[in-house]
């Protein structure tokens, strides 16, 4: 069982890789204050740099991510934090996103993306608000168009809603039939040209 | 097969980057400025500036940073893998064609049969009137050793962010070389700039 660091991001000082499987990690079993009435938190949940993730994270807090995580990310209300030391293959959902370290997948942010300098990003953003610093290493779409991005946020929302109220079962991937159906329905099937 | 053969620069003549008038990709983003959702091929590297004024229109922007790959590709002997090889410098196309293709200066870095196959998979991703541009080594016998030094500023001028440490001589394709290797295209207009290089605009 892991530790959940709190802004430090201290890990209990393990040395070796420690290597976790959750189905389904809720921050809700943290010691996080309890989310204020508008879903912000005040404290960030850490996942350190020796922990690995794979299946479906969902929370109501701010999070940072320095370890490993595959699957899908939830944040509805809130920002993600992908560490320098961050790696992740996973879709992600969140209020706000900073991308420090690697990241693999699809975002969809409903306020802001911020891709910092040290980052690498491969995959899609929906955003209304893309920031990019030059250096970062992006390779992908940045959907800016409001019409398009609105259209996609109202469907991961209602697919957010929809997930919260029922019991999530993740696969060992990480995908849900809920969350592909969204990727289908926003993505319109991504196809490469044979 | 280009030769690498890179020259050093004389340090002496490595100047503050440089900004000049692109009348043609002025005229692109003009075209774009329809109010209509676009979608914009970029082959270059991600820019906080091309992020920020794509940003002013309704659309997708697509970045394919394939610079790290233009060697690889050259270097492909098989046609096949050559095509396979383009095809994977290129994000996947989300089935919406594109609306305006950006090279920069991608396509002097290509030997002739690997730009037939990057801008063939390119062809395949846009639709008729897509309008692609391009900016060719003109008058100098030398560039810089690597592509994807094109930044877009807010007034629409390009800043030239080269560091020209390292060189290597300049392919000065002719439009007539471009046309050949770019098969559906049509060269539309053609511009020689202020900087020695040609500024051309195809369309399909």
């Amino acid at each position: 069982m892991f530790e959940l660091g709190k802004k430090d991001g201290s890990d209990s000082g393990h040395d070796s890789t420690t290597t976790e499987r959750q189905d389904s990690w809720s921050s809700t079993q943290t010691e996080a204050a309890p989310s204020s009435s508008s879903g912000a938190s005040r404290e960030t949940a850490v996942i350190g740099r020796s922990i690995r993730i794979n299946g479906d994270l969902q929370g109501e807090e701010d999070l940072r991510i320095e370890g490993d995580v595959n699957g899908t990310v939830r944040l509805h209300n809130n920002t993600l934090t992908i560490g320098q030391e961050g790696k992740i293959r996973a879709d992600v959902y969140a209020k706000s996103v900073v991308v420090d370290g690697v990241m693999e997948g699809d975002v969809y942010s409903s306020e802001r993306v911020a891709i910092r300098k040290s980052a690498t990003v491969l995959g899609n953003i929906t955003a209304p608000r893309v920031a990019l610093d030059d250096g970062a290493r992006f390779k992908g779409s940045i959907e800016m168009d409001p019409d398009a991005v609105e259209k996609a946020l109202g469907k991961t929302d209602t697919d957010v809603k929809a997930i919260a109220k029922t019991p999530q079962k993740s696969k060992a991937n990480g995908s849900t039939p809920a969350k592909a159906a969204v990727v289908e329905d926003v993505a319109t099937a991504n196809q490469s040209v044979a | 097969m280009i030769a690498a053969n890179s020259r050093q620069a004389d340090p002496r003549a490595i100047a503050q980057p440089e900004r000049f008038n692109a009348p043609l990709f002025q005229s692109l983003l003009e075209r774009l400025d329809s109010g209509k959702r676009c979608v914009v091929l970029d082959l270059g590297t991600a820019h906080t500036q091309t992020v920020a004024l794509f940003g002013r229109y309704p659309c997708r922007l697509d970045i394919a940073d394939v610079v790290d790959g233009l060697d690889g590709l050259n270097a492909e002997v098989d046609p096949q893998g050559r095509l396979y090889r383009a095809e994977a410098l290129l994000p996947v196309t989300h089935a919406e064609p594109a609306d305006a293709v950006l090279c920069w200066d991608i396509l002097n870095y290509l030997d002739r049969p690997a730009m037939k196959a990057l801008m063939s998979r390119v062809a395949a991703r846009s639709k008729p009137g897509t309008m692609v541009h391009t900016l060719i080594v003109y008058s100098d016998t030398h560039m810089p050793a690597t592509a994807g030094h094109f930044v877009p500023q807010e007034d629409n001028s390009l800043l030239d962010v080269a560091i020209r440490h390292d060189e290597r001589p300049a392919p000065r394709y002719a439009p007539t070389d471009l046309t050949d290797c770019l098969p559906g295209f049509r060269m539309e207009r053609a511009m020689l700039l202020s900087n020695g290089m040609q500024e051309i605009l195809f369309r399909i």
